[in-house]
This record gives structure tokens, C-alpha cells and sequence, in this order.
């Protein structure tokens, strides 16, 4: 028995029957070959076996066998496509961590929230993940776009691709929007109220819309609930079904676009030949992918643990206080912007949807048969256009633009905002020297000598709000709503508690209607330990 | 090196600098949990301290003082050390708090020290019982009040070492010279602020647009024909409204509001310096 085993025959049959699993597993590629793939070797077996993955492998299935060399220059696609692929997976990966710690009630929602950051190591880490990949995608998608719209890749075959393009845009907004709400802190709260609300506006259905999305007339359990299906559950399986008809489309029918000038431009017939030269996806697509999502996985990672992104979480909704500044996030203020200017129903809903209309119908409408930029002026001049006006929308959405608040208001909630930080809160507790401070004509080079320490910070927030009130007093030319008539200001600090200060910030001046005296007063009450996030 | 291999190596290092960054992260977690902890408690208490003035102070006085003879001291010794037991209440103050804050109170447990008025005494604050307030809001308010713990003043021995007798009713009395800086002071300790300065329970010391301050009052009040009561002079009215408030009602508010028993609890000095306080508030 003994002699009839014969080591080397072992050896080789169990290096054959591992080959073979390994064949099997990776559906066409053994050993050798697998080895070849990682090194870049060229393929020994014939027919390529490289080639036979991507049919019996459901996962390559949908990826191309390979890109014309000239549309896989890094400039051509700067890779948005695929980032904006990569950060939906960095989204689902992230957010379902985080689906295992949230609950979707209002009372709990916040709570968990604040759990999940200060009770589960990595929590807020995930986080903060979960919330820069959103907005990261939200921007990549749209460079994408703005991409493919340059290298006039919309037209003739793909113009289906650039309509599921449109819709994903849509999703990606919308997977946004959602998923703001579920924190349930003001900004999200009165961020979501708004925009739901504007559906109401939309005619005929828009009680019907808002009824549905808010789940009652105001968003409470059943709003937060709807929010949150709609942001794990229908969205993201639209958006996988999308994403995967737009990867089909670009991998198996057309590939991705080349330059213009190899297709219509003044180029050497050897050069156009070379521009089409075939580059596999296994390897060379495949290590490049595999070496971006590695890029990409450090630039998350180190946004948050060294650039130190955070992502906010404001006070707890309160459906009884309106905050003073509602903000949508920085993605809807061109909308924002829009309902500035006119009424809900036209700018909050119509408008937009012929926005979403005619940028499906772009392929349709622009008849020009040439992709280079410099063949088409219109469309390219319509599209700089349009992006100056999203950025001058966007400035006009933000509140710096067409909202009057009362001069005293505002003063005080440019140094201490209701929601966020502030130059107030900033102030280290130690320098909120109790006391009684008027604002006078000139300001006091040190608020309070009597610290060894001094209180810069405190006297630079006294110097800023001095600045302002007497700007108001004195500035005859500013409009009624910004002006304090024989205005005084007083800064209060006392000792409240231990390790807390209550700050008093009071203005008293004369109405120009009714030539009352009038006084705002708000208190602001700091901790020692509060932190400032 | 093939463009394959140099990606395939690029790659495991971006790898490993992330591995590396995400270890060091890692390492921190506990301490920043930690404080991430103690942000949210201190975050807490300011908003508790926000709820409290807004919601609490009309009763239990702005610093928690309370007033004698109505309404208990929250910012009290005893509240800390000896209430639980009072009542026999097993779980924590915390707790204590929360229950007592979120329900109100029918009638008060000790109808001889704080009566409180009307009925309830303390409404329902809990969202729950028809209140106002969200249970986390009510966490927070327990949080700032549990705050005063390591500060809180024993009110009880305060009162109990009264600086001398009480001055009684006579408005007659020939009273010391007055301080009105002790006088601020004791407004604030005694409680009279709650309700003349802080909330409008009762007629506001400070002018107003639409009045001027306490001193002038009582300087005008004399020769008011509708005035019921005994004074002469202007400090004479003030002593007479604070140990025998229902001789004169002020117009606009009612009798049995303000507590009549200032008389036992105030000495002839303090008498003084309050009245001494109030003729400067012009
Ligand atoms: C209308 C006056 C009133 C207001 C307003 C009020 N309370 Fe009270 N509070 C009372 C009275 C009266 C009692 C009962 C005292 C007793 O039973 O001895 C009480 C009792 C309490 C107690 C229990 C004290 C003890 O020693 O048993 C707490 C704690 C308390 N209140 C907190 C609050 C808080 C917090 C608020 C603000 C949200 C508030 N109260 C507002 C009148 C008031
Ligand atoms: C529970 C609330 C309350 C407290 C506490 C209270 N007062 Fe009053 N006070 C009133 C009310 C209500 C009136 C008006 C009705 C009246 O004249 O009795 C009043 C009236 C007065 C007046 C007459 C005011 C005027 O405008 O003519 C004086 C003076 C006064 N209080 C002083 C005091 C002093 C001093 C204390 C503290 C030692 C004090 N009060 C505590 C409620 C209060
Ligand atoms: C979730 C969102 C999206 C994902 C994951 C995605 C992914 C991709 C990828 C990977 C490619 C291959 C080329 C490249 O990497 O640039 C591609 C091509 C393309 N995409 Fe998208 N895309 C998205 C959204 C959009 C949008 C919003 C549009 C336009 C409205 C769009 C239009 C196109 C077009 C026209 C092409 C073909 C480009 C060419 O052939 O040069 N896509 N997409």
C-alpha cells in the first residue's frame, strides 16, 4: 500500500484538483492564469479566457470586456462615472451600519442618533462617512453629467443612457433629501417641512402629494417613517435597478465614448487605429478600479480623521420653533432660490419639472451631429449659461439674499444663531467675565483687564457687536427694518450656575412707525463642558 | 513595472495608510466617547437652563430659590439631601424629578410651607399628561436642576437664624436706615424678584413704557382717591404693601396673591433695606 503512494502523483493531482476550483470560482481563470492577471501578463490560454468571465460571471456580466483605449484617458471621463458609482456603494455599506443603531420614531430617532455617537466605537466615524459620501456623490454625480454634456456623449446610442443618467440625478437628490430628515434635529426637521411643502403647491394632486409624503399635515411618526422607507428601502432599489440598465448600457453596448477628435477630428488614420486599441478589463480595467476605490476609501477616511469633517447634528426638532435661518442643504438652495422669486406653484413645481423635461429631451432637442466642443457653440454657450444661473439661484436660495429680519434680530443671531456655533460659542468659558458691558462709541481695547489672562475672544465678539449696533444707530442710510433709532445695546454675563454662564444680549431703540421704545432681549445660557460641534 | 503591478502596489498602500489611520481612530474612541459624553450632559443643562426660565421661574424663582410661604426652593440643601426621603420615594432624584415635572402636582405635600396656589398646584408639564413638554425637554430640566446639587444653600437654616425678630405689621415703625444694595440683594434671596421683576405675577418695580418704576408709584399713590390704606409717605406705602399686602390692592391684580407673612420672616433691617432698594428704582 505505502509503495503505491507515490508523492510527486499526489502532488500533482491535488494541485489539478485545486486548479480546477479555482477555474470554477472565478468562472474561466485558473492558477496560472489568475497569477498572470495580477503580474499584467498577457493571457496564455486561447481562446482568452479572460473573456469567458464575463459571461458566466453574474458580477462581470455587467461590466465591459474591454474600453477603447482613447476613452479610458483619465481626462476624457476624469472617472466621475465611477466615483459616483463608488460612493453609492459607500452609502449602502455605511448606511446599513447605521440602520442597525437608528429607529425611525420622533421620540427615539435623535436619541439614537446621539447614542450612536457618543455609546458605539466607530459610530460617528460611520457617520460622518454616511454623510460625506452623500454629499460627495451628489457632486460627482452632477460633474458626471456635466461631463458627458462637454464631451457631447449624449447623443445618437446614447441618449437612453443619458436619460437614466437624468433619473439617477433625480434619485441621488432624492436619496439626499430623505435621508436629511431622519436625524431629526431642526435643521432637518424645518429643511424636509419646507420641501415637502412644496409639493403641496403642485396643481391639481399637491394637497394629495403633501398628505402622502408628510403622512398628515405636518411631518411627525408618519412622515419620519415614509422618509425613512423611501431612503432604505424604494430609492436605493430604484436607484440599483437604474444604475445597473446605465452600466449595461455603457459596458455592453456602447462602451464609453471617445474623444471627438479620434471620431470626427483632424487625426492621422494610425492615430485613430491606435485610439481604438482594445484595453481589457481583466486586468488593466480591473486593477484600475481596484486601485481608485482604494484612492477613494483614503480620501474618505481622511476627510473625516484628519480634515476633521463632521457631520452636524443641530438641537432636536422642535415643531413650535421656527428657526430663524431655515436652510435647505446646499444641493436644493437654487430651488430655494427659485421659490424667492416668484410663487410656489410656478418656481417650486412647474419650473423645475420643465427643467427635468428638457434636460431628458437634451439628446432630441440638440439635432448638431458633431461632439467636438468647438462644432457646438450653441449648446455649449446654453450650458455655461445654465450653470451661471444654478450658482447665482443657489447664492439668492442661501439667507444672505432678500431676507429682512430686524436689525437687532439679526445682530444677535450673526453672534449667537440659534442653531450651529457661532463667534459667541466660541468663546472659551474662562473669558465670559461676569458683568455688565454697554456698547459705547468706541470699543475697549480689553474688555475685562481684571483676568491675568485677559478676554480677547469675548472683547473681539463686544467689538463685532458694537460694530454692528452702531453702524444701525448711526447709518441713516440704511433701509427702516435695519436701523436702531437712538439705539442702546447692553452685553450681560452672569454666574449662573456652576460651570454656567447665562449671557444677556438686550437692545432697546425707538420704532420709526410707532416711536415706541422698543427692546429685544435673548438669553444664551454656556457651559464649561459644552464643546463645540 | 507594468501599469497593473504599479496600480496593484499604489493600491495596497493606500490600503494600509487607511488601515493605519483607521487603528489610530480607533485608539481615541474611548476618550472620545468620553467626552462626546460630556458635551451632551453640559449641552443638556443649557437647554435645560433655557426651559427652566422660560417655563419654571415664575414659581420656583430664577436661581431656584423658591418663595417662601408659596412655592418650594428647587436650589435648596434639603432638595438634595433629605427630600427622597421626605416623601419615600425609592428611585433617584433624577427620576423624582422627571415623575414630579412630567405630571404636576394636585396639591402640595407640605400645605403649610409651600401652599402653592389654585389648584393644581404645579400643572402637567409631559407632553403625555397635556403639558407642554417633550419627555426629552424634561430630561434636560431635570439635568440643569440637578446642577445645583454641589452649590445648593441650606434655605431651611437660612430662615431658621433669622438676623433678629420679625418686624411685624405696624406700619408705624420707627424703621433703622436702609441699604438699597443689601436691599437688591434680599429681593432677589427672598423671592419678591419672581414675581415683581422676572414674571408679571405682580406689578413690575421697573418702568415700563407704560409706567414708571415702584418709587414714583408710591410717591403718586398718596393722594390717589382710590387709595384704601394708611401711609403717608412714600416708604411708608412700600413697608405697608410688603407686611400687609391686602390693605390696598394695586389695581389689575388680585388680593392673596403676594404672601401676606413677610412680617415673620423679614427682620426691621431687611425691612429697610428692600424699601431702601425700592425708593431708588425711580
Ligand atoms: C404655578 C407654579 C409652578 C410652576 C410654574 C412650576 N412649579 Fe414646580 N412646584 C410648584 C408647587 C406648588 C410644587 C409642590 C410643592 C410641594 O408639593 O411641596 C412644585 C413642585 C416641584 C418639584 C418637586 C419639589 C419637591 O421638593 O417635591 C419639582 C422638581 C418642580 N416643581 C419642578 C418644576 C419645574 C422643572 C418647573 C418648570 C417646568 C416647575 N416646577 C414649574 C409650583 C410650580
Ligand atoms: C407671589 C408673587 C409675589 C411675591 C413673591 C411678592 N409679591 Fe409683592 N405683590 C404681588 C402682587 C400680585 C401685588 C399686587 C396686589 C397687591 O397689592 O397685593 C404685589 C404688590 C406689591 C407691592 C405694591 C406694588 C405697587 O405697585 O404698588 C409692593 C411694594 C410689593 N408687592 C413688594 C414685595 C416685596 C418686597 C416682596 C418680597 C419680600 C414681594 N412683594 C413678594 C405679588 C408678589
Ligand atoms: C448614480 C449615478 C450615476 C452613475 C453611478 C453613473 C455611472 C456611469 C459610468 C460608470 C459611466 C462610464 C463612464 C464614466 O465613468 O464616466 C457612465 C457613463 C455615462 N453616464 Fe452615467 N452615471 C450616473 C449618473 C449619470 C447622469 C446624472 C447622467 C446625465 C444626465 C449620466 C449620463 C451618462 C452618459 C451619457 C454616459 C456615457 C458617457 C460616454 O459614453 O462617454 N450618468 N455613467
Amino acid at each position: 500500500m505505502l509503495k503505491s503512494l507515490d508523492l510527486q502523483d499526489l502532488k500533482s493531482k491535488l494541485y489539478q484538483a485545486i486548479d480546477n476550483r479555482v477555474r470554477i470560482i472565478t468562472a474561466g481563470l485558473n492558477i496560472r492564469e489568475l497569477r498572470n492577471v495580477l503580474r499584467g501578463d498577457p493571457p496564455e490560454e486561447k481562446p482568452n479566457p479572460r473573456y469567458k468571465v464575463h459571461t458566466t460571471s453574474f458580477l462581470f456580466h455587467i461590466r465591459p470586456r474591454y474600453y477603447e483605449k482613447a476613452s479610458t484617458i483619465f481626462t476624457h471621463t476624469f472617472r466621475l462615472g465611477f466615483f459616483s458609482m463608488f460612493f453609492f456603494v459607500v452609502e449602502a455599506i455605511t448606511g446599513i451600519i447605521l440602520m442597525i443603531y437608528y429607529s425611525p420614531v420622533p421620540s427615539e430617532a435623535y436619541q439614537s442618533i446621539l447614542n450612536l455617537e457618543s455609546n458605539v466605537p466607530f459610530g460617528k466615524l460611520i457617520r460622518d462617512l454616511h454623510r460625506l459620501g452623500a454629499e460627495a456623490m451628489v457632486i460627482f454625480v452632477f460633474l458626471h453629467m456635466v461631463r458627458t454634456f462637454i464631451t457631447g456623449s449624449y447623443k445618437k446610442e446614447r441618449s437612453f443612457t443619458w436619460f437614466t443618467g437624468v433619473l439617477l440625478l433625480g434619485v441621488t437628490l432624492f436619496l439626499s433629501f430623505f435621508g436629511y430628515l431622519l436625524p431629526w434635529d431642526q435643521l432637518a426637521y424645518w429643511a424636509v417641512t419646507i420641501g415637502t411643502g412644496m409639493a403641496e403647491a403642485a396643481p391639481l394632486f399637491g394637497r394629495e402629494a403633501n398628505l402622502l409624503l408628510r403622512g398628515g399635515p405636518d411631518i411627525g411618526a408618519n412622515g419620519l417613517l415614509r422618509a425613512y422607507l423611501l431612503h432604505v428601502v424604494l430609492l436605493p432599489a430604484v436607484a440599483v435597478l437604474l444604475i445597473s440598465i446605465h452600466y449595461y448600457k455603457v459596458s455592453r453596448e456602447h462602451g464609453i465614448s471617445l474623444p471627438a477628435k479620434y471620431e470626427e477630428g483632424d487625426v492621422s488614420p494610425e492615430e485613430k487605429k491606435n485610439a481604438r486599441q482594445r484595453i481589457d478589463f481583466i486586468p488593466d480595467l480591473l486593477s484600475h478600479e481596484v486601485f481608485l476605490t482604494s484612492v477613494g476609501i483614503f480620501a474618505l477616511v481622511a476627510s473625516v480623521i484628519v480634515f476633521g469633517y463632521s457631520a452636524p447634528l443641530e438641537n432636536i426638532a422642535n415643531p413650535q420653533v421656527t428657526p430663524l435661518d431655515t436652510k435647505a442643504p446646499w444641493y436644493f438652495w437654487w430651488l430655494q432660490g427659485l421659490l424667492k422669486l416668484g410663487d410656489k406653484t410656478l418656481m417650486g413645481v412647474i419650473l423645475p419639472t420643465l427643467v427635468v423635461a428638457l434636460l431628458i429631451a437634451i439628446p432630441y432637442i440638440d439635432r448638431n451631429p458633431y461632439r467636438s466642443l468647438y462644432k457646438r457653440p450653441v449648446a455649449v454657450g446654453i450650458g455655461i449659461l445654465s450653470l451661471l444661473v444654478l450658482v447665482v439661484l443657489s447664492y439668492m436660495g442661501t439667507p444672505l439674499y432678500g431676507i429682512e429680519t430686524p436689525a437687532a434680530t439679526r445682530i444677535v443671531q450673526d453672534l449667537a444663531p440659534e442653531e450651529g456655533v457661532g463667534p459667541l460659542r466660541q468663546v472659551p468659558f474662562d473669558q465670559l467675565q461676569p458683568g455688565t458691558y454697554e456698547v459705547k462709541e468706541t470699543v475697549p481695547r480689553d474688555l475685562c483687564p481684571n483676568l491675568d489672562f485677559g478676554c480677547p475672544a469675548l472683547t473681539s465678539v463686544f467689538a463685532e457687536y458694537s460694530r454692528r449696533v452702531n453702524r444701525a444707530i448711526n447709518d441713516t442710510s440704511l433701509p427702516k427694518i435695519q436701523r436702531l433709532p437712538n439705539g442702546q445695546a447692553f452685553l450681560i454675563i452672569e454666574d449662573w450656575q456652576t460651570d454656567l454662564r447665562k449671557v444677556t444680549f438686550r437692545i432697546l431703540w425707538d420704532d420709526p412707525d410707532t416711536q415706541q421704545r422698543k427692546t429685544y432681549e435673548r438669553h444664551i445660557f454656556l457651559h464649561r463642558l459644552r464643546g463645540n460641534e | 513595472m507594468s501599469r497593473v503591478q504599479l496600480e496593484i502596489s499604489l493600491g495596497i498602500l493606500f490600503v494600509a495608510l487607511t488601515s493605519a489611520l483607521l487603528i489610530w481612530y480607533g485608539l481615541n474612541e474611548p476618550k472620545r466617547m468620553a467626552e462626546y459624553e460630556l458635551h451632551q450632559r453640559a449641552k443638556a443643562i443649557e437647554v435645560g437652563a433655557e426651559l427652566y426660565d422660560i417655563n419654571c421661574k415664575g414659581c420656583h424663582g430664577p436661581q431656584g430659590e423658591g418663595v417662601v410661604g408659596l412655592w418650594p426652593p428647587l436650589n435648596d440643601r434639603h432638595f438634595f439631601t433629605n427630600r427622597l426621603t421626605e416623601v419615600g420615594w425609592s428611585g433617584t432624584l433624577e427620576d423624582y424629578i422627571i415623575s414630579t415635572v412630567s405630571s404636576g402636582r394636585l396639591v402640595s405635600t407640605r400645605p403649610d410651607l409651600y401652599p402653592g396656589q389654585g389648584r393644581p398646584v404645579m400643572p402637567a408639564w409631559a407632553e403625555r399628561y397635556g403639558g407642554p413638554l417633550r419627555d426629552d425637554q424634561i430630561r434636560n430640566l431635570a439635568a440643569f436642576i440637578l446642577n445645583w446639587k454641589d452649590t445648593a444653600p441650606d434655605r431651611t437654616a437660612q430662615m431658621a437664624e433669622m438676623a433678629g425678630p420679625p418686624t411685624g405689621t405696624d406700619i408705624n415703625k420707627q424703621l433703622p436706615e436702609g441699604d438699597p444694595v443689601r436691599g437688591q440683594g434680599l429681593a432677589a434671596a427672598k423671592g419678591c424678584a419672581v414675581c415683581h421683576i422676572s414674571a408679571p405675577t405682580g406689578p413690575a418695580w421697573l418702568a415700563t413704557p407704560d409706567q414708571p418704576g415702584i418709587a414714583t408709584r408710591a410717591e403718586e399713590i398718596l393722594t390717589d382717591p382710590n387709595y384704601t390704606g394708611n401711609a403717608k409717605t412714600a416708604a411708608q406705602y412700600l413697608h405697608e404693601s410688603i407686611v400687609l399686602p391686602n390693605v390696598y390692592i394695586v389695581p389689575g391684580f388680585q388680593a392673596g396673591v403676594m404672601p401676606a407673612n413677610y412680617g415673620d420672616t423679614l427682620t426691621d433691617q431687611e425691612l429697610a433695606d428692600i424699601i431702601a432698594y425700592l425708593l431708588t428704582l425711580k
